[in-house]
């Protein structure tokens, strides 16, 4: 099944710099976060996809298409750069309605999109103000508000969050969030791990212009083999729990953090997961918590990018 | 025990707008959170703190000095600006070291210092080549080693992992908490990320408007809300919530997991369903309110609109 | 042995005071322009030629007296219009001082520097204090070394000489003064030093110039106008030469008050920048 995103074998350089290096991924349907340390590709990706950028070798595929001088693609997309000038001599309507009036719309059509779009994001009572005056989090909110208003059906955002005050953050994880609900497609590139992993479970990880992984969290995590699982069990007799926990084989080694922790490292997470209610209804040991703090998606950018 | 920060009817007007409105607050010494909406008055109380303004009314005192006395009270602070503040010309030694002279260390102090604090935030044989070449992630332990240069009491952080990839934005919350927890040291982390406010700091405050709505030890503010459990299952969640009912708990099922109410025994009864269904308990913890739920009720309880 | 964060405790010792603050800047500053071939060879070479033209002019008196004359201390009005002075400390403050406080407010290094404790003021004098001396090295050197050399050569008396060593180093002085608070105002004017240098020949030449033109039909009090027209009229009086176009009283009232307001409003301007951002 083709993914919103295919690209095969992508490569881009500038000059001697590379940008990406024979990236092969199929990916994005939902909301997919695009992760990857400084300098990995991230912006390159986003400018193939929007057509701004022609890769050296290899091709990029957008719902199927060819982005390169494809306009009629481009309006089926909405594009958030990471940048944060405006022209602050706007107010926050009059710079969606403007935007939207560039990509062909009529005057009463734009004014009526834009906003309805500001409202989306929680911008109305401040729409007429001017886009001077606005903080990092209301403007990355108008730009979220002209990427949604011509209603795309793939939305690509580089760093939407960036410098956003907490109540920004929410609004526009949850514009976000219904928009893939409603069935929009979402490309997100982020540094901020835990908030991705709010929002889905979907991510690609590209480091050095190529990606590494690409799908489900917790899917690659249990493929990360070199790192055995952790899991943490709250405990008041984290020895004797650990002694009936010995018995499993795929058990590599017990840590006791605290003297009501215990910290249990397994080769097979499924495995542990089905065996342990057994262990634990047999033995009447109280287990008072259970978690795996290295089931996450810090933990797997730690183990795959190091 | 003497307060850190200790302001009495604090008040800073521009024009019509009061920035920072009577605000008297007290902040203990440790690790503190500072946090709120744009417009809320942290850059303005930063700015007063730092004796860069003068208050139009009430006064303020930072480690038991006026703030009148810009120059005693920015001899113990150590500020990390958010946005970029190096002088591109100079080496990494060089630019922390002069920081420290200006600072009043002598040159040679200010040299070995110079050293240790850029080892310390974990800047090599780089310290010797022109900030200009660095990259993001080592320009902002640049802007950590110069506000460490002069060990300070007080370390103020403006957004330390703006524009850090998520390597770097665990190397320098590590950074950070290792500050935290240096015995005779304290730090104030202002910052929208509300989650690395709740890692590292022990107490916060809340501004909104100008004033402070909330203040107050983390563990006290978030605590005891909710006394349930999540638990999340690899298995039926729907015939796991009805035995669970069977056996006497209320169960709710959400979406992604259950919801169950803290009981004696409950616990026990998790693992007893789980292994007659046979599925797998794959996390089991406390609800705990946190720290950016607490921020949004204040928020929606003050306003109740549009930002 | 354990690893922790170095820390020692430095309450035994006290930090130094803000005049040894203040020399570090300055110290560092000089440094660094030294460190940029530009600023050594501008400093040097117009060092070396302004003092070689004065010094020629002193020698070929009797071609540069002005018709009349005497040959005495009035004579050393001569080397202190020397044309080649406006134009070096142009090039000086084009190329060292522009950069002085625009390169700072580009960077946002000016947050670095006054979340330390040091007030606007002295991070001003800081870098007054990196532009006056490298000015000076024009301005006041070669008017210093000619009348030394001039006595040394037994062209003048050493009481002539001595007086306008004196003489050299106030007007010198005023010219040194003038020239650091202009570059230094027009530099916190921008973030760009391209700018503020365009600046510094804009008040230099594009005032003296047009003001010499323009003297012809709009008449001598145009020369107020002219920054350098102003210092040539005190110098001239300070050294006892006559036949000046303009009253020397107003030009060092001119030049005097531009210095400071000049000063003023970089420091009011300085006050105002936000190095804490929101």
């Amino acid at each position: 099944m083709t993914g919103i995103v295919d690209a095969v074998g992508v490569s881009k350089w500038y000059g001697e710099v590379l940008g990406l290096n024979a990236f092969t991924a199929s990916f994005g349907r939902g909301i997919t976060g695009l992760v990857g340390p400084n300098g990995a590709g991230k912006s390159t990706l986003f400018k193939l996809l929007i057509g701004q950028l022609h890769a050296d070798q290899g091709g990029v595929r957008l719902l199927g298409e060819n982005p390169w001088n494809n306009v009629a693609l481009m309006r089926r997309l909405g594009y958030c750069p990471e940048h944060n000038q405006m022209y602050g001599w706007l107010t926050g309507q009059q710079f969606v309605e403007t935007l939207l009036r560039l990509d062909g719309m009529s005057s009463a059509d734009a004014r009526k999109a834009a906003t309805e779009a500001l409202k989306v994001v929680g911008l109305s009572a401040a729409a007429q103000r001017l886009t001077r005056t606005y903080s990092r989090g209301m403007r990355q909110r108008t730009k979220l508000a002209q990427a949604l208003a011509h209603k795309p059906e793939v939305l690509i955002l580089d760093e939407p969050l960036s410098g956003a005050d907490p109540m920004a953050r929410v609004k526009i994880l949850r514009t976000i969030s219904e928009f893939a609900e409603a069935g929009g497609h979402v490309l997100m590139s982020t540094h901020v791990l835990y908030e991705i992993e709010r929002i889905t479970n979907n991510i690609v990880l590209i480091h050095n212009g190529k990606a590494i992984a690409s799908g489900d969290i917790h899917a690659i995590r249990a493929l990360i083999d070199t790192h055995p699982h952790a899991v943490r069990l709250d405990t008041p007799r984290p020895r004797q729990l650990a002694q009936a926990l010995a018995r499993m084989d795929h058990v590599v080694s017990f840590e006791f953090p605290s003297a009501e922790e215990l910290l249990v490292r397994t080769r097979k997470p499924d495995a542990f997961y089905r065996e342990l209610p057994g262990i634990v209804a047999d033995t009447k040991l109280e287990v008072r918590g259970i978690e795996s703090p290295d089931d996450s998606l810090d933990a797997v950018f730690r183990y795959l990018v190091g | 025990m003497m307060a850190l920060v200790q302001t009495a009817g604090l008040t800073k007007v521009f024009g019509d707008v009061r920035a920072v409105d009577d605000l008297s607050v007290s902040i203990p010494e440790g690790a503190i959170g500072l946090v709120g909406p744009n417009g809320a008055g942290k850059t303005t109380f930063l700015r007063l703190l730092l004796s860069l303004l003068r208050p139009t009314a009430g006064t303020a005192s930072v480690l038991g000095r006026d703030i009148g006395d810009g120059l005693a009270v920015r001899e113990r602070i150590g500020y990390m600006p958010e946005h970029d503040c190096l002088i591109p010309d100079m080496t990494g030694v060089g630019l922390v070291s002069y920081m420290g002279r200006i600072s009043g260390l002598d040159r040679d102090t200010a040299m070995s210092r110079a050293h240790d604090v850029l080892q310390f935030v974990g800047v090599e044989e780089e310290r010797y080549r022109k900030v200009a070449e660095y990259s993001t992630g080592m320009k902002q332990k640049v802007k950590l080693a110069q506000a460490m240069v002069h060990d300070p009491q007080l370390y103020i952080f403006d957004e330390p992992t703006t524009g850090l990839d998520p390597r770097g934005r665990t190397e320098m919350l590590d950074l950070v908490g290792k500050i935290a927890k240096s015995p005779g040291r304290n730090l104030l982390l202002s910052s929208h990320l509300l989650p690395d406010v709740e890692t590292i700091c022990k107490y916060v405050i809340i501004l909104d408007g100008g004033h402070q709505i909330a203040a107050g030890d983390l563990d006290r503010l978030l605590a005891g809300a909710s006394d349930r459990l999540r638990i999340d299952i690899r298995g039926d969640r729907e015939g796991f919530a009805r035995r669970l009912k069977e056996a006497g708990f209320d169960a709710d099922v959400s979406a992604t997991a259950i919801y169950v109410s803290r009981r004696d025994g409950i616990e026990a009864a998790v693992f007893d369903t789980a292994k007659v269904l046979g599925a797998e308990v794959r996390y089991m913890g406390r609800v705990v309110r946190s720290l950016e739920e607490l921020f949004l009720e204040l928020l929606e309880r003050k306003a109740g609109g549009d930002a | 042995m354990s690893i922790t964060l170095p820390t020692y405790k430095r309450r035994e010792m006290p930090l130094l005071p803000r005049a040894q603050r203040v020399r570090a800047i300055i110290t560092t500053g000089l440094r660094r322009e030294f460190r940029r071939p530009a600023a050594i060879v501008v400093t040097g070479m117009g060092a070396a030629l302004v003092t070689i033209s004065s010094i020629v002019t002193v020698l070929f008196s009797r071609f540069f007296l002005p018709p009349g004359a005497k040959l005495d201390l009035s004579y050393f009005a001569v080397p202190a219009s020397n044309g080649a002075i406006l134009f070096f400390v142009t090039l000086m403050a084009a190329i060292i001082g522009s950069g002085l406080i625009a390169d700072d407010l580009h960077s946002m290094a000016l947050t670095l520097y006054l979340s330390r404790p040091i007030t606007h003021a002295d991070y001003l004098l800081a870098k007054a204090a990196i532009l006056a001396p490298l000015v000076s090295m024009i301005t006041v050197l070669p008017l210093v070394l000619t009348p030394l050399v001039a006595a040394l050569l037994g062209l003048f008396s050493w009481t002539i000489a001595l007086q306008a060593i004196g003489l050299s180093i106030l007007v010198g002085a005023l010219l040194t003064v003038f020239c650091t608070s202009v570059a230094l105002f027009l530099s916190s004017l921008t973030r760009r030093r391209s700018i503020a240098a365009a600046g510094v020949f804009a008040v230099n030449f594009g005032l003296s110039i047009p003001a010499g033109i323009l003297a012809g039909t709009l008449g001598n009090p145009v020369f107020y106008a002219s920054p350098w027209d102003n210092y040539v009229a005190v110098a001239r009086a300070a050294f006892g030469a006559t036949d000046n176009p303009i009253d020397w009283v107003w030009s060092l009232v001119i030049l005097l008050a531009a210095t400071i307001l000049a000063a003023v409003v970089t420091y009011m301007r300085m006050k105002a920048v936000e190095v804490v951002s929101g």
